[in-house]
């Protein structure tokens, strides 16, 4: 091995990292779609001709997930005894996206690889990830509730070349596009990932002649033992033994309620391992998940409670075990839909922090809202005559932490997406946003308050449209932690013109909005940490003051103040 | 003989800048800041100023002024009271903001709670729609009622913040009216006057900030102006905003959050002058202090503006210089991370207790000491103002060399190579992430550090010459001096970019116009000195963010300048293919703001730099300087005020000026151009 000091693989990893910014910001310029353009629901990654992940700028550690899960089917399809690729050539470029057989974790998200050559061998892959705003499938969008198989939620792609030798494979392109709803949005992107693909191939080739392949294979190595190295010892300052932690989630949107969620983290010496067995079978709804994706929500969860500035490579991915039984929700099988898997990943997280709470008590949190609630109001615009969707997902509650509250009102865990500003919804769509709060009380009591969850009332103007959702923690509250008390539940409802409420299901689908209703969209809140009667009499002043907690509910919690 | 100075107070030195209007002749001066009281080491820095150049401050007609006030305020949380009426159902939007938290992984970090908190946020049942129509009036009671409570707050300022104001701002003047005429001493900012800009959260957080910063602003310039009225009576001041231009201290008090983005602006605008002066149009500047590095990419002789930025964690939404910043100085601290590698900043040692070879305590190892230790900085800064203690800055990187099992210097040198890479990956971001090729630009760094690690830098980039202003380390000051005065005027209008849309933005345009009228009224602005630049925010139907489309400029315009609807959107799929590669015409265009910038030129001579060059100077000594981490060489050291116009000067050198060293690189070659700026080629 050539010799590398830390300076050097320093400068080098700093190097790797302007590679993938740039082909982020690339991909972000030249896509079509908003959810890309704008959004930025994108990542690019580097990674080894191991299929190790070296360096990313990412959107999501659910898409690092599907790009290690390409290049896990890349190496076990394409690379032989002694680590070369016979058949893969200069200028391929792969695409796969197909949770079952392609190591995805649902189908919209869009894998890309191309190999990286160096005196005719190949040395790494630069990848990126997109996800395209419709896929194909049942519905529009690729995404809603109830599908219950994967052949509904879209077309499938399993790891096939779409440039050959730097050919574009026309008939594979073809059939790609004619699968998919605005064709033309969709070649947009396409194009904009295989762009990506060339952008980042250049400058690795670049960085590669200008440092020498001796040194660049030899830091490859080092950022991983050294990211590895550096987790493990974190692993091993826990102390051994099982932690134990259970949740439910609500329902699957198609009839199965109170779905449990078992989790075992045994830590031994540097080893750790998360066990799932107990856990529910997989579902008839879409909000099952494949491995890859549990994988990716314990590295979370972990790297948060132990080491939140690690890098995010291999090295880290390589420390956490992760065991759940085939064909349970966790570890779904064919032919399992899994659009909406984030809600139950966001649940994942919960129970690892939870598991992991007894041995880091000054790190672990609450329970955050544990969802990605989702709203989407579409219907035709009375102005225009065109249709319209508007779908948005709304933070909540942040758990609360051992020195301070939980955050009110924002994106947790797995996902960080913004919201759209009010004034552009009532410019873009008929519709009318009459409330865009925090919900007193919903944060949950204790030494340190949860966060609070969010709610927003909507109302169509001058026509009906049709509302459809997707909840969690709508009926098993987010739960405190050492003492603190749950936060609320979330929930949806249909306000009619007299005041009077209808309450809807958890994951609605199609519900009839007139000009008259509203539609009250409310998500959790988040547990509280420690016992309510340790909390310093002027933070509870200072919630009531702010009106974050009412009367009744300080009279409940903290029956020692006075209000 | 009429004067105009510059004046940066920073938080570490108070830098002046003066020049006489008809000779150009120039004066500097640097002195320690005084952060209790910054307006001291203003006056006092004035006097000290007059009585080195043999100004008389009677014969001051202008000065621009750079302040941190603003921003020091936000930074440590000490602005006003600060209350807030916005519409009913919407108080927590400024706590909820975008919903996004700044940190993927960690639990424990935060956006900032808001400048106001949730118990001092009333609201009134008040609605205006997305077409600028009044859904409901508010009622007088209900105003007076928020009057009260206001009062009741004990609140020194209050921001008046309703959805849609930038379309009908009718509902916060009203309130805003019933405020002043009750409660005299409480000042008031309304989002529709600070920035009356579609995207509620970002002009609700703009606005409140406004409010927070106001009544600090206020005293600082009633302390100032108190001060400049005895000492130089006959000053027009004009304090640095954002964009890059001066507005009048009235402005300021009313709009001190335009002060908060100033800081860096002002150094880019005394680049973009002295590139121009040296004929190089396009320039990539880095300046780099002792905490941070401001990066910004200069086209055909100006920067682009960008409309948002963070300063203490808030967004602020305003026009402002285009600017990338990095915590990369000469203060950044080297560490080794949990995985061995070694790392420099973004902490910094700051001024107090500095870097360990300021000999002030600072014992950990920073950019400075291994800039002293390869003898690229030398033994005193600021012409023996500060010595520097070599003997520290060895000991502060010994730690770093046995870790690592090298030798001290090879040490120092791996800090600079760190710091370079951290500053090359940023200047890729302003400019080969945007579609520039940096080998186009010339490299002009300033700052006390900058011309330190130019070098470096332009070397990983490709860059074939540096350019070193005159005076690098008062280049904000000399900006401020050059400064125009600035104002932006906009209305947020979403227009779909048809024929029927042209009578309306014409009628936009003649208000802007008529706007800009008065303000140049207002500032005694007269021709020549006036300008005009035009422009419209497009972007395409279901996109959320807008280019910016140049219309018209000129010393005079009318709203019959307005371009023809085919040469607005051509130009509008000119900037999108600039951006992002492509642009379809068929699909949809949309307009969403009208700007107008309005300009007083600033217009002065400049003095020809001092004689031509017949011989190379004199060093005034040697020192043995690492270029390599190999060996030292003997490296003549120059000052920079015996550099005349034509001298050149072979590497290895060292040129070495009041708050600046410019290490000369063995081969490369030194020029001091026809502007008296320094021309660095390089020979590798």
């Amino acid at each position: 091995m050539t010799a590398i000091d830390p300076i050097e693989i320093e400068i080098l990893r700093n190097a790797f990292g302007s590679i993938t910014d740039e082909t982020f910001a690339s991909l972000t310029k030249s896509a079509f779609s908003t959810n890309i353009k704008e959004r930025k629901d994108h990542s690019t990654a580097i990674v080894d001709a191991r299929g190790h992940l070296i360096a990313q700028t990412m959107a999501s550690p659910i898409h690092i997930a599907s790009m290690t899960g390409l290049m896990a089917t890349m190496m076990a399809r394409h690379a032989g005894p002694d680590g070369s690729f016979p058949d893969v050539e200069p200028g391929d470029i792969f695409i796969a996206n197909d949770p079952h057989v392609a190591g995805g974790t649902h189908l919209p998200d869009v894998n890309m690889a191309t190999p990286i050559f160096h005196d005719g061998r190949i040395r790494a892959f630069v990848c990126n990830i997109a996800h395209h705003a419709d896929i194909g499938g049942m519905v529009p969008g690729s995404m809603a509730g109830g599908m219950k198989e994967i052949f509904q939620e879209g077309l499938r792609i399993p790891l096939i070349r779409l440039f050959r030798a730097g050919e574009l494979q026309q008939d594979i392109f073809d059939l790609l596009l004619l699968n998919v709803r605005v064709p033309i949005e969709r070649r947009g992107d396409y194009n904009a990932q295989i762009a990506a693909c060339n952008l980042g191939a250049r400058r690795l080739t670049d960085v590669i002649a200008a440092y020498g392949i001796a040194k660049i294979e030899t830091a490859f190595d080092e950022i991983l033992s050294r990211t590895e190295a550096r987790m493990r010892a974190s692993v091993a300052a826990l102390p051994d033994g099982t932690y134990r932690f259970d949740d439910v989630m609500d329902d699957d949107g198609l009839g199965t309620t109170n779905i449990p969620i078992q989790l075992a983290v045994t830590v031994t010496g540097d080893r750790i391992l998360f066990d799932f067995t107990g856990t529910s079978p997989q579902v008839t709804g879409n909000i099952n998940v494949t491995m890859n994706a549990t994988v990716a929500a314990c590295v979370f969860g972990l790297q948060a409670m132990v080491d939140p500035d690690c890098p995010n490579n291999q090295g880290v991915i390589d420390v956490a075990e992760v065991s759940a039984p085939k064909g349970s929700i966790l570890n779904a099988v064919f032919p399992a839909p899994v659009a909406a898997r984030l809600h139950t990943c966001q649940r994942v997280v919960d129970v690892v922090i939870g598991a992991l709470a007894p041995a880091l008590p000054d790190r672990a949190i609450g329970a955050s809202n544990g969802a990605n609630t989702t709203a989407v109001f579409s219907g035709t615009d009375p102005r225009t005559g065109l249709d319209y969707v508007y779908l948005e997902t709304l933070g909540g509650g942040h758990g609360a932490r051992a020195t301070k509250d939980g955050k009110d009102g924002v994106q947790v865990s797995l996902t960080n997406t913004s919201n759209l500003p009010v004034e552009a919804i009532e410019m873009e769509y008929p519709l009318m946003v009459e409330e865009y709060g925090l919900i007193p009380d919903s944060g949950g009591a204790g030494k340190w308050r949860g966060g609070m969850g969010l709610r927003r009332v909507v109302s169509p103007v001058g026509h009906d449209c049709d509302f459809n959702g997707a909840g969690e923690r709508f009926v098993n509250q987010p739960w405190g932690i050492f003492g603190g008390k749950p936060g609320g539940t979330g929930r949806f409802a249909i306000q009619c013109p007299d005041g009077s409420e209808q309450p809807l299901e958890t994951k609605p689908s199609g519900a009839r909005i007139g000009p008259a209703d509203r539609v009250i969209v409310e998500t959790p809140g988040a547990g509280g940490y420690g016992d309510p009667a340790q909390r310093a009499a002027a933070d509870i002043a200072r919630d009531r003051e702010a009106g974050k907690i009412s009367a009744i509910f300080m009279a409940a919690h903290y029956p020692a103040e006075k209000s | 003989m009429t004067w105009s100075i510059g004046v940066d107070a920073g938080g570490t030195f108070t830098d002046f800048f003066a020049r006489e209007t008809v000779t150009g002749r120039v004066v500097r001066h640097k002195r320690p800041s005084t952060p209790d009281d910054p307006s001291r080491a203003i006056l006092d820095g004035l006097e000290e100023l007059a009585a080195k150049g043999g100004i008389d401050l009677g014969q001051v007609d202008r000065l621009g002024h750079g302040t941190t006030v603003g921003t020091n305020a936000l930074i440590q949380r000490r602005g006003g009271r600060v209350a807030m009426i916005t519409t009913k159902g919407f108080r927590d939007l400024l706590e909820i903001g975008r919903q996004t938290r700044p940190h993927m992984f960690d639990l424990q970090r935060d956006a900032p709670p808001p400048v106001v908190p949730r118990e001092r946020r009333f609201e009134l049942a008040e609605r205006v729609t997305a077409t600028g129509a009044v859904l409901t009036a508010p009622i007088e009671a209900d105003i007076d009622a928020l009057v009260e409570m206001v009062h009741d707050s004990g609140a020194e300022a209050v921001a008046v913040c309703f959805l849609f104001s930038f379309l009908n701002p009718e509902h916060e003047r009203r309130v805003g009216a019933a405020v002043e005429a009750a409660l005299p001493d409480v000042q008031v900012s309304l989002s529709s006057a600070v920035r009356p800009e579609f995207r509620e959260y970002e002009r609700f957080t703009t606005t409140a900030i406004n409010a927070y910063l106001q009544p600090v602003m206020d005293r600082y310039v009633s302390k100032l102006h108190t001060g400049l009225a005895t000492r130089a009576p006959n000053a027009a001041v004009g304090i640095n905003q954002s964009n890059g231009g001066l507005m009048a201290p009235e402005t300021a008090r009313r709009y001190p959050v335009r002060t908060a983005l100033s800081g860096p602006a002002a150094g880019v605008v005394g680049a973009i002058h002295e590139a121009k002066v040296s004929g190089r149009p396009n320039v990539i500047t880095i300046d780099v202090g002792g905490t941070s590095a401001d990066m910004a990419l200069i086209r055909n002789g100006a920067a682009d503006i960008s409309f948002e930025r963070a300063v203490a964690d808030f967004p602020i939404r305003l026009p402002m210089i285009d600017i990338h910043t990095i915590g990369a100085g000469g203060g950044s601290i080297a560490w080794f991370d949990r995985d061995g590698l070694l790392k420099v900043g973004p902490d910094s040692a700051g001024a107090q207790p500095g870097p360990a070879c300021y000999g002030r305590g600072g014992t950990k190892p920073t950019v400075s000491d291994a800039n002293l230790v390869l003898g690229r900085l030398g033994p005193e800064l600021v012409d023996g103002g500060m010595m520097m203690d070599l003997a520290a800055a060895r000991a502060a990187l010994a730690p770093v060399a046995a870790n690592l099992g090298i030798t001290i210097e090879r040490a120092a040198f791996g800090i600079i190579e760190i710091v370079t890479a951290n500053m090359v990956r940023a200047i890729r971001t302003i400019s080969i992430e945007r579609g520039y090729d940096p080998r186009a630009f010339s490299l002009m760094p300033f700052g006390g550090a900058g011309p330190l690690h130019a070098r470096e830098i332009a070397i990983a980039l490709s860059m074939r010459e540096i350019l070193v202003p005159g005076a690098p380390g008062v280049l904000c000051a000399e900006g401020l001096l050059v400064a125009d005065q600035k104002e932006d005027f906009v209305r947020s209008r979403r227009l779909a970019l048809t024929e029927p849309a042209m009578p309306q933005l014409l009628a936009d345009a003649a208000a802007l116009l008529d706007e800009a009228d008065d303000w140049f009224r207002t500032e005694a602005i007269t021709q020549p000195r006036r300008a005009l630049e035009m422009a419209l925010d497009c972007r395409y139907v279901g996109q959320n963010f807008e280019l910016r489309v140049p219309l018209a400029c000129g010393p005079t315009l009318t709203a019959s300048a307005l371009p023809p609807l085919d040469q607005i959107k051509a130009g509008f799929f000119a900037a999108h293919r600039t951006a992002y590669g492509y642009a379809t015409e068929a699909e949809p265009v949309e307009a969403i703001n009208l700007r107008l910038t309005a300009l007083g030129r600033a217009e002065m001579a400049r003095e020809a730099p001092p004689g031509d060059a017949t011989a190379t100077p004199e060093p005034k000594n040697h020192r043995q300087v690492w270029f390599t981490a190999d060996q030292p060489m003997n490296t003549p050291i120059y000052r920079r005020c015996d550099l005349v116009r034509g001298t050149v000067i072979t590497g290895p050198a060292i040129v070495d000026q009041l708050d600046a060293t410019t290490p000369i690189h063995p081969s490369d070659i030194a020029t001091v151009d026809p502007a008296g700026n320094l021309l660095i080629e390089m020979r590798t």
